[in-house]
């Protein structure tokens, strides 16, 4: 490609004004042959694969205090009140009745409620004598390595909404997800696979894959589900039937017509591009399904992730699969955890979640510790809103539940940056509402991006007549949660 | 409005002033008589530095939040400084001066303003550092006001009013207003003596960078460009062939290629998909519950058969936006009012009333903006508009007339103009529902018994559960739920919900569409999932008020405001002239129907530019304007003006014909020439953003048009054209995928029971917000969420995956080969029929050596393969966490569409012969001559 057409092309990136024009930016790199000669899915970045490409490395703003994120985000909206942040007040106004009402209310919020407390006891943990209920076995282990925050607030009362908003930063969804964000900001060490990887429940959740969509932001971005039940990438297998060595000549013969084809369109990257692809996705067929073997791993650290037992076993692959990956140099891994609206039921609903995940949690803590990975990764632990002190009235004795909540919720970070063994902010007497170091989702999302060294403000895509930022309009980093 | 006349006169080597005397839109400025002198230094300050200083330093350099203890309102705050440094502004020297190095981002730490996208340029820098110079002069507010009138550059625009002074009284550059002028009749050029008048404009400026056009497409490229770009679809050989023997000028016969093609039914269906694509269409309401929207498809319907009939754009405006006040006695008017509900929505017992009305209002407002107006409302929802001359105060306006606007499920019969297909699905729904009205029925029965033993025990006479409760039943006492396990609560729930959801579904085969009505506010919020019927009786009375929502919270009721229209266009205020183009009533009714006059009248000057810029830009890859929703000063300049206004021009005088339009713009040698260039360095150098139409783009099949072809090619696909959604196969990982609803999961997706229903085009393929049709969506398809302006054409790894090993591919394959073994006599002769079919050319020698080898290698490999018949997924075990408890159940969910299921011929099913051709096919279809366009 001549230099000036390359120059012309790179300032109209700069521009990033138009997605085609970036398409073009990537079939160059392709047609470097870089992408097509990369070594077969090197563990870690590899000369120059990682140079061009919608994914290549790129710098960071400042000095990043984490390298990867793994965000466990619980769908449905956990109890901050029966997790992290106890309210023994509950206990003396249980089952004390009140109305409530207004134009600002939703139907469930509405109407006679009366006060829930906690089905569990709580206590402190660790040297820094952070607050847990007592359903936390394994965490506790590892208290002094988190820092919980008490101080976020949600703006939505309605699942979809509320999980678009942490998710995206836009309630109303179709905007780019943090994972997308992250990756078209930082590039990812692996340019064999996608940066931005979800690990959904076998049920996605409301909403669906608008939660982790790339929006404005070229399609490169988009978190790719590794589906748990089926073939884990969509058609990443030929039909039942087809060998590789079969498939092979197909791609032998396609690859003959397209080189004839180009001969005739030489200035035309896209073919060659697309040629590469080809060719990438036939390493990709023969290599992933050997990543996402756990089967690999070895039986102690299967264990560590409460592999093996019933109720730790779907997340504890999850997060094992999750740290393999960020071994993999993915950038950003989403791991979701289902069935957290407890609206009936808190003891047994909330109870069987929290076992779910406390072990697994705890093992991968302890194992990225040991793996000298810790101090690289971010781990964040939230739901999309909180859970409120009171419930609709139904029926009594066992069913007690809790509604949803936006004005508290819990939310844990860990690793690289974080101000490990600390609880930072408050929630008011009863946990109706955060008092102390109250932030919106948005600082919650520049904190993230600031841990890996990435500027909100300068994180930009220019889109729909303006230049868009993952917080919408600007945010503030949320420095009590710095260490 | 009309410019009377435009005086720049040139004061200093910097500084002109632009007066614009003006009748209508633009402010009359006149030329201050005071003629106090002012320095240079004053001048700039006032002119530029204070307006760069708020824009990029105040908001946070302020006296209330002093960011930096650094105070930039004031002379005096900047000599005193921050808390970093007291060298903040040295008057005379603004090389050193902090608040001019700090601009230039070079010094470490220092970087301001910190975000990248608000970073300074380098020449308004320098003005900071120039004015600084001069000893940072800084005028009382007088003298600024008076320097304003003066000297200041560009124009104030009339509008209804900002939030406050300085904005309503701002200036705007020139050429950001392009889109506000009245369209212009611009004489033809004359300079390259071209016969056809788009050409004498894409040549003058040919001409003027010093670029020769490359040649014309040979006639083979071109048929295949304007067929796909017209209908979709690949010309058939025996099309290319009477292209080709055509003795009449290349100009005349090809004349006759497009008014075939433009006659031709699936033109609408191609053109119909674009506007879909910009009003969001989607089948399905999107967020928690995404229910069907069982009637969306006769809006769908109505758009296609819209462009068929050339129906006037002006026309098909009015019926969007106001059919039902229009002309309420033409179904097609009220059919065309779905437009206005295309936007996901949702409200359920979670939601709050006044903000999920307040979403459709805003959804409304924003969509109007950007379909037909070109501007994007939303920005100015919550301040007036930074950029654009749009107050907050219209964004409310436009709001307002939306304010009495509501959803309703009106009867409109089935017309004979509308097609019924996609019945057969009935039988399966209602199946599925009777599955699970057992599935509910028989655990309200067992609960049932168990109440009855209740009420025995404590010596209640039976009832049920609400009759208890009003006979003064204590609810403490009486148990919910009652003799029901959890589990089986849960299974019960999923029956009464999928019962419910299933029942609102089958509305789709009643005559029902998808409307509204003017009217009050209806008592109870519209709910989402159940038909919401016309009111029985209309109610009179006044709209509800619209205020302006300060910061666009739903609850921060500001200024009243009453309906109106978007102000800075020609004649458009009415606070300046009221007249009948402009005022949009008060009352209940009415209001869209004024406001849709005034989007679709000729004095209008965003709205016929806008659908012309769209139609030029679907056909050559482009806009003249870049960016189609946007012509604001944040979008892109047209790249020919002139040409823009010429093409309005004509689009009005053609009584808004868009067929008209096709056959300008195509009949133009713009558009016909190669996408072949010899001197490309030439070429990249004197036209470096490729805006001077020199060379004709290539393009990428877009999703639909790839499925499509490849049905078309394989002779599968179906001709029928409308009706309800078609399903057609879709992988079956997707397909079974469970997704939460409310309280449950959705069904599975269960494609058409026969290939007939399966193997429609694909702008009739169900569009469902949360279950995306994975095939179309890798291909980027766009989300319905956005409007969608230009498609993106990425080349991304799962877009392998899916064409080389995915289904959809796969099953065309097998028919083609079956169709081309059917067809021809020889072997080559089926190579031959393939590359015309796909390619639209014969094979050259080492194509048909190629084809020939691969296909009896295959041959030979697949005599040792051993394909496995078939099968399909009949029942899916669910198994879910119960909300309420979170206990675990499962349910089985049957898949009633594979009892009687009739599948696309297989590997299993065919002969070798047939299998080895089909990998032929399937390299074909991969292939990139077959996915491009040149």
């Amino acid at each position: 490609m001549n230099k000036k057409l390359k120059q012309d092309i790179l300032r109209n990136m700069a521009s990033a004004k138009q997605l085609n024009r970036r398409d073009i930016i990537y079939s160059m790199g392709a047609s470097l042959g870089s992408v097509a000669l990369a070594s077969i899915l090197p563990s870690r970045l590899s000369g120059s694969s990682a140079q061009t490409g919608p994914l290549a490395l790129k710098e960071p703003h400042y000095a990043p205090k984490a390298k990867n994120v793994i965000f466990l985000m619980m769908e449905g909206g956990p109890s901050h009140i029966d997790t992290f942040d106890p309210k023994p007040h509950l206990n003396q106004i249980h089952l004390q009745k009140f109305t409530r009402g207004g134009e600002n209310k939703s139907a469930m919020e509405s109407g006679a409620r009366y006060y829930v407390e906690s089905p569990w006891k709580a206590s402190q943990v660790g040297q820094s004598g952070a607050w847990m209920t007592e359903k936390w076995v394994h965490l506790a282990d590892v208290a002094d390595d988190i820092c919980f925050y008490r101080g976020c607030q949600a703006e939505s009362v309605n699942h979809p909404t509320a999980l678009f908003h942490m998710n995206t930063g836009n309630r109303f969804g179709g905007d780019p997800a943090m994972g997308s964000w992250v990756t078209y900001g930082l590039g990812s060490e692996n340019q064999d696979l996608p940066g931005f990887i979800v690990l959904p429940e076998v049920s996605y959740p409301q909403g669906g894959s608008p939660n982790w969509g790339s929006g404005f932001l070229p399609a490169h971005y988009q978190g790719t589900p590794l589906r748990p039940q089926g073939s884990p990438i969509l058609d990443l297998q030929p039909p039942p039937g087809v060998t590789p060595e079969h498939q092979r000549e197909n791609l032998n013969l396609l690859s003959r017509f397209n080189h004839d084809h180009l001969k005739e369109h030489p200035w035309q990257d896209d073919l060659q591009a697309r040629i590469s692809n080809y060719e990438l996705a036939f390493r990709m067929q023969m290599q992933v399904p050997g990543i996402l073997d756990i089967n690999q791993e070895e039986e102690k650290t299967k264990e560590l992730y409460g592999i093996g037992t019933d109720e730790t076993e779907v997340f504890g692959r999850k997060l094992l699969l999750a740290r393999r990956l960020i071994e993999k140099g993915v950038r950003f891994i989403q791991v979701y955890s289902g069935g957290w609206d407890s609206h009936d039921f808190l003891e047994r609903a909330h109870g069987s979640r929290i076992t779910s995940i406390d072990k697994p949690m705890a093992g991968l803590i302890k194992d990225l510790k040991a793996r000298g990975m810790f101090d690289e990764t971010l781990i964040i632990w939230c739901g999309e809103f909180g859970r409120s002190p009171d419930n609709g009235i139904r029926d009594g004795g066992t069913t007690y539940g809790r509604d949803h909540n936006p004005l508290a919720m819990p939310m844990w970070l860990a690793g690289g940056g974080v101000a490990g063994g600390t609880t930072v902010g408050a929630t008011d007497e009863i946990g109706a509402e955060a008092v102390d170091v109250v932030h919106p989702i948005r600082d919650v999302h520049v904190t993230l991006l600031h841990l890996l060294g990435l500027d909100d403000n300068r994180l930009t895509y220019f889109s729909g007549g303006r230049f868009k930022q993952l917080s919408q309009f600007g945010g503030n980093v949320i420095p009590e949660l710095l260490s | 409005m009309e410019l009377v006349s435009r005086l720049s006169i040139s004061i200093q080597k910097t500084h002109f002033i632009v007066v614009i005397l003006a009748i209508g839109g633009f402010l009359v400025v006149p030329l201050s008589a005071q003629d106090k002198d002012y320095t240079e230094g004053e001048k700039l300050f006032v002119l530029k530095v204070k307006p760069l200083l708020k824009k990029k330093c105040v908001s946070c350099h302020n006296d209330e939040d002093l960011k930096g203890d650094l105070v930039l309102t004031s002379r005096e705050g900047m000599i005193l400084g921050g808390e970093s440094s007291d060298e903040v502004l040295i008057p005379g020297d603004g090389e050193n001066s902090l608040m001019y190095v700090a601009t230039t981002w070079t010094l470490e730490n220092f970087e301001m303003p910190p975000k990248e996208a608000d970073k300074m340029t380098e020449q308004q820098s320098w003005l900071i550092r120039d004015w600084i110079n001069t000893g940072a002069p800084w005028p009382s507010e007088e003298d600024e006001v008076i320097i304003k009138e003066k000297y200041a550059e560009g124009v104030i625009v009339q509008t209804s009013g900002g939030l406050d002074d300085d904005w309503t009284y701002r200036r705007y550059e020139e050429k950001n207003l392009w889109a506000y002028q009245p369209v212009a009749d611009p004489s033809v050029p004359t300079k390259s003596k071209r016969g056809h008048p788009v050409d004498a404009f894409i040549d003058d400026k040919l001409y003027d960078i010093g670029l020769n056009p490359a040649q014309l497409a040979d006639r083979r490229t071109l048929i295949r460009r304007a067929t796909f770009d017209l209908i979709g679809l690949p010309p058939t050989s025996e099309e290319v062939n009477a292209f080709l023997r055509d003795r009449s000028s290349d100009e005349k016969a090809f004349a006759k290629v497009v008014d075939r093609l433009l006659e031709d039914h699936r033109y609408g269906e191609q053109w119909g998909r674009h506007w879909l694509d910009v009003v969001r269409y989607a089948d399905s309401a999107g967020f928690s519950n995404d229910y069907e929207r069982p009637s969306a498809w006769r809006y769908r319907d109505y758009v296609i058969r819209s462009f068929n009939q050339d129906k006037p754009f002006n026309q098909f405006i009015v019926e969007q936006v106001a059919g039902d006040e229009a002309d309420p006695s033409n179904p097609d008017a009220l059919i065309a009012t779905g437009f206005l509900r295309m936007g996901p929505w949702e409200h359920t017992g979670m939601s709050v009333a006044r903000i999920t009305r307040q979403q459709f209002l805003d959804d409304v407002t924003d969509s109007v903006g950007q379909v037909f107006l070109s501007h994007p409302l939303q920005c100015a929802r919550c301040h007036d508009h930074r950029f654009d001359p749009i107050p907050t105060k219209d964004y409310y306006r436009i709001q307002a007339v939306f304010a009495s606007t509501h959803f309703a499920d009106r009867e409109v019969p089935f017309q004979d103009n509308e097609t019924l297909v996609g019945l057969e699905e009935k039988v399966v729904m209602e199946k599925r529902l009777g599955y699970f009205e057992d599935m509910r029925n028989r655990l309200n029965e067992k609960s049932r018994e168990a109440l009855k033993a209740w009420c025995e025990k404590n010596g209640y006479e039976y009832g049920t559960r609400m009759e208890l409760l009003d006979r003064g039943v204590p609810e403490d006492d009486l148990p919910r739920n009652i003799g029901l396990t959890l589990e089986e609560i849960g299974i019960r729930k999923v029956g009464a919900k999928n019962v419910n959801r299933g029942e609102f579904e089958m509305k789709k085969f009643e005559p029902y569409v998808l409307s509204v009505y003017s009217g009050l506010e209806p008592e109870k919020p519209q709910r989402s999932g159940s038909m919401l019927p016309m009111p029985a009786a209309m109610v009179k009375g006044e709209a509800g008020q619209t205020h302006i929502l300060t910061g666009g919270d739903p609850f921060g009721y500001g200024e009243e405001v009453s309906p109106g229209v978007l102000s800075a266009l020609p004649e458009s205020s009415d606070t300046l002239q009221k007249n009948e183009y402009n005022s949009i009533p008060e009352s209940v009714e009415g209001r869209r129907l004024a406001f849709a006059k005034w989007l679709a009248s000729a004095k209008n000057t965003l709205v016929p530019r806008s659908m012309v810029n769209r139609i030029w830009h679907y056909h050559f890859g482009q806009g003249i304007v870049d960016t189609p929703n946007n012509f604001g000063a944040m979008g892109g300049k047209p790249s020919h003006p002139e040409l823009l206004d010429f093409l309005a021009s004509r689009f009005i005088e053609s009584s808004w014909s868009v067929k008209e339009m096709h056959r300008l713009i195509i009949t133009s040698k713009a558009y016909r020439r190669s996408t072949e260039y010899k001197h490309r360095d030439r070429l990249a150098e004197k036209d470096p953003n490729g805006i001077s139409y020199a060379v004709f783009k290539p393009r990428r099949l877009s999703a639909e048009e790839l499925r499509d072809s490849m049905l078309y090619v394989s002779g599968e696909l179906s001709e029928t054209m409308g009706g309800l959604p078609a399903m057609p196969e879709i992988n079956q990982d997707v397909a079974t995928q469970p997704r939460q609803v409310m309280g449950s999961f959705a069904s599975s997706y269960e494609p058409a029971r026969t290939p007939e229903g399966r193997n429609r085009r694909s702008v009739y393929v169900k569009k469902i917000r949360g279950l995306r049709n994975p095939f179309l969506e890798v291909f980027n398809q766009p989300s319905p969420d956005e409007s969608c302006e230009a498609r993106q054409a990425s080349n991304v790894t799962p877009q392998a995956f899916s064409l080389f090993n995915g289904e959809d591919t796969l099953y065309r394959s097998i028919g083609t080969a079956i169709d081309l073994l059917e067809k021809n006599k020889s072997r080559k002769r089926v190579v031959e029929d393939l590359f015309m079919r796909a390619y639209g050319r014969k094979p050259d020698r080492t194509d048909v050596r190629l084809s020939l080898e691969h296909w009896e290698k295959m041959e030979e490999r697949h005599g040792t393969l051993e394909f496995p018949v078939r099968e399909f997924v009949k029942e899916v075990q669910r198994t879910a966490i119960e909300e309420m408890s979170g206990e675990e159940f499962s349910f089985t969910e049957v898949l009633f569409g594979f009892d009687d299921y009739v599948a696309d011929p297989g590997m299993a099913d065919v002969e070798i012969e047939t299998r080895a051709l089909a990998e032929l096919c399937l390299v074909v279809f991969n292939s990139n001559e077959f996915v491009y366009v040149y």
